[in-house]
Parts: structure tokens; C-alpha cells; sequence
């Protein structure tokens, strides 16, 4: 959806200037909270405040909340047969993958800094081994990241 | 309507602490909603994980079909208004802030370690996501050949939920 974005908001319509968008998508990657609801508020408060929040959430999240509802329903009537069960199973396994691998894509980036590895396995092991709530995780690992972060900032 | 607003409260918190997006909160839905609460069993929370990601539009429809599970339309709009709100409100402060940071030393270090903490927690919802809902072998291969076309290639994700799809559709997941 991202890169979509991209190319409505700056290439297409030009609200943004391609530096600005950057900016507001770090941004939004740093925050908590669904990335694309809060490029929404980013981009819309920009323009309009609040009432420019709103609508462009409303406009993000509308359409597909109908969309996967109409899904829903359709899941409903259909869910105990055969190939809709193999087709569900199929794709969640590939949307596991999808996850992992935008993961995996931002992980590349940090082998130019191997330190900040250390974050990414203190998270794995909290998270995954001991099984800590996300909230324990995040205040385990920041210290880490921060102070990982500022030594890599500072070369 | 009471599981209603533990639902939206619950969501509420979460989006508070979902660092990586709604991606990295899915483990922690899945326990809430399944083995803590019972709002719904493994294998319907699996089905919607796998229509949230065949559906359009943002990655958080998980949230909103379990809430659809629960009260019908009103609880789909209840749980996504959950998981938007805090973090929109939220965003909608720092970003001046953040923005008008004059200090790039700063920006650069909540940046990094923001990135970093989001790369740990997304990893590890995947490989906790898998463990929940890939049943055998063909599903762990397909998620890993997944990964690997992701990374090798430029495909667009939608053709490797066909591609899910019609292996799925043939059994062989």
C-alpha cells in the first residue's frame, strides 16, 4: 500500500514534496500503531487538522472495511468446504512469509551497523522464547536499542 | 456489549504498543482473543489472518474481522476505531514535534532504534504466526519460498497470494 501512496501523494497530485513524505513515513514507522492509519493522520492534519485526520482515515479505512466484511460473509456461507479451506490455508501460510520477509528486508539494512543485531535477537528471545507481553518487550529491549542507536548515530 | 468494550479497550492498549505496525501485534491478538478471552478458536483466527491478507487496503483487517465475529458491523467498526485511535492521536502531536527536532543526532537515534526494536518484534510475530497457524511441512515451504521470492525478486505480493491460493485450492498445503 505504501508504495501506492507514494505515488498518489507526491508523483500524482504533488500535495507533498517527495522529502516531506519521507519524512512523515519515518515518522509513522517510529510511532506504534497501524503504519498506514498514521501516515493518514500525518498527511491529512498537514493540510486540514484534525478535520484533514479524520477524513483521510476515514477514506483509508472505509472501502476495505466493507470489502473484507462482504469477505467475511462470504466466509460464513462457504467455510467448511474442501477448497476454500485449502485456499485459506494456502495463503496464510504465504502471508507468514510476507511478514517475515518485510522484516527480513529491514534487517539488511542494519548489517551495515552489526551491534543493532543485538536489539533484534533481544526481542526474538523475550518475545518468542520467554514469551513476555509486548509491553515488557519494549521496555526490556529499548534501553538496548537506544543506546545501541546513539553509538551508531555518533559515527 | 460487556466483551464489547474489552474488546475496545484491549485494541486501545494495543495500538499503544504495537512498535512494527499491526504485523508485530499478531501474536499477542491471537492469545488474547483465542486462549485468553475464547472470543473465537485457532482455525477461525487463521481463516481471517489469511482473508485480511488477500483483502485491499491496510494490514490491520485481522482486527477488524475478529471484531466482526464478535458484535457483527458494529463490532468490525469498534475493533478498527480500537487499534487507530491512540496511536492516530499520538502521531498527530509527535510529528510536529518530531519534525521540528532540530537536533539531527537525536532524530537519527529514536530513528535507529526505532527501526530495530520494529525488525525484532515483526520477526518474531512471523515465526510465532507460523507456529500457531502452518500446519506441515508444504505450509513451512511455501512460506519460506515466500520469503525468498520476496527478497530475490521484484513479484507483487498479490501474485504470491495467488500463487497461496491455487496450492491451497489443490490440496497440497
Amino acid at each position: 500500500m505504501l508504495p501506492w501512496a507514494r505515488r498518489t501523494i507526491v508523483e500524482e497530485e504533488q500535495w507533498l514534496s517527495s522529502e516531506e513524505f519521507s519524512a512523515m513515513l519515518g515518522i509513522c514507522q517510529i510511532v506504534p500503531g497501524p503504519n498506514v492509519t498514521n501516515l493518514a493522520v500525518c498527511v491529512g492534519s498537514r493540510f486540514c487538522g484534525v478535520t484533514g485526520a479524520i477524513a483521510a482515515v476515514l477514506g483509508l479505512s472505509l472501502g476495505p472495511i466493507c470489502i473484507v466484511i462482504l469477505l467475511a460473509l462470504l466466509y460464513n456461507h462457504f467455510r467448511d468446504l474442501e477448497s476454500v479451506r485449502g485456499i485459506l490455508r494456502g495463503i496464510s501460510a504465504v502471508g507468514v512469509g510476507l511478514i517475515a520477509s518485510t522484516g527480513f528486508k529491514m534487517l539488511k539494512d542494519e548489517f551495515h551497523y552489526p551491534p543493532s543485531l543485538l536489539v533484534v535477537v533481544v526481542v526474538m528471545i523475550a518475545a518468542s522464547f520467554f514469551h513476555l507481553g509486548l509491553g515488557w518487550v519494549v521496555l526490556i529491549a529499548s534501553p538496548v536499542a537506544l543506546f545501541l542507536a546513539w553509538h551508531k548515530a555518533k559515527r | 456489549m460487556p466483551t464489547l468494550i474489552a474488546l475496545f479497550l484491549k485494541f486501545s492498549a494495543f495500538s499503544l504498543i504495537a512498535f512494527g505496525g499491526v504485523n508485530a501485534l499478531l501474536p499477542v491478538l491471537l492469545e488474547l482473543t483465542v486462549y485468553q478471552e475464547h472470543w473465537l478458536d485457532l482455525q477461525t483466527f487463521s481463516d481471517y489472518f489469511a482473508i485480511a491478507q488477500a483483502a485491499p487496503g491496510p494490514n490491520f483487517m485481522t482486527v477488524t474481522l475478529i471484531g466482526w465475529h464478535m458484535s457483527g458491523v458494529l463490532g468490525a467498526f469498534v475493533a478498527t476505531f480500537a487499534i487507530i485511535w491512540p496511536a492516530g492521536i499520538l502521531v498527530f502531536f509527535l510529528q510536529r514535534f518530531i519534525l521540528k527536532m532540530q537536533d539531527p543526532m537525536k532524530k537519527k537515534v529514536v530513528q535507529y532504534a526505532a527501526a530495530t526494536l520494529a525488525i525484532g518484534l515483526v520477526l518474531s510475530s512471523a515465526l510465532e504466526i507460523a507456529l500457531q497457524i502452518n500446519h506441515g511441512l508444504m505450509a513451512y515451504l511455501l512460506s519460506g519460498l515466500t520469503i525468498a521470492i520476496v527478497l530475490l525478486t521484484r513479484w507483487h505480493p498479490l501474485y504470491l497470494i495467488a500463487l497461496g491460493a491455487l496450492l491451497g485450492a489443490c490440496g497440497l498445503i
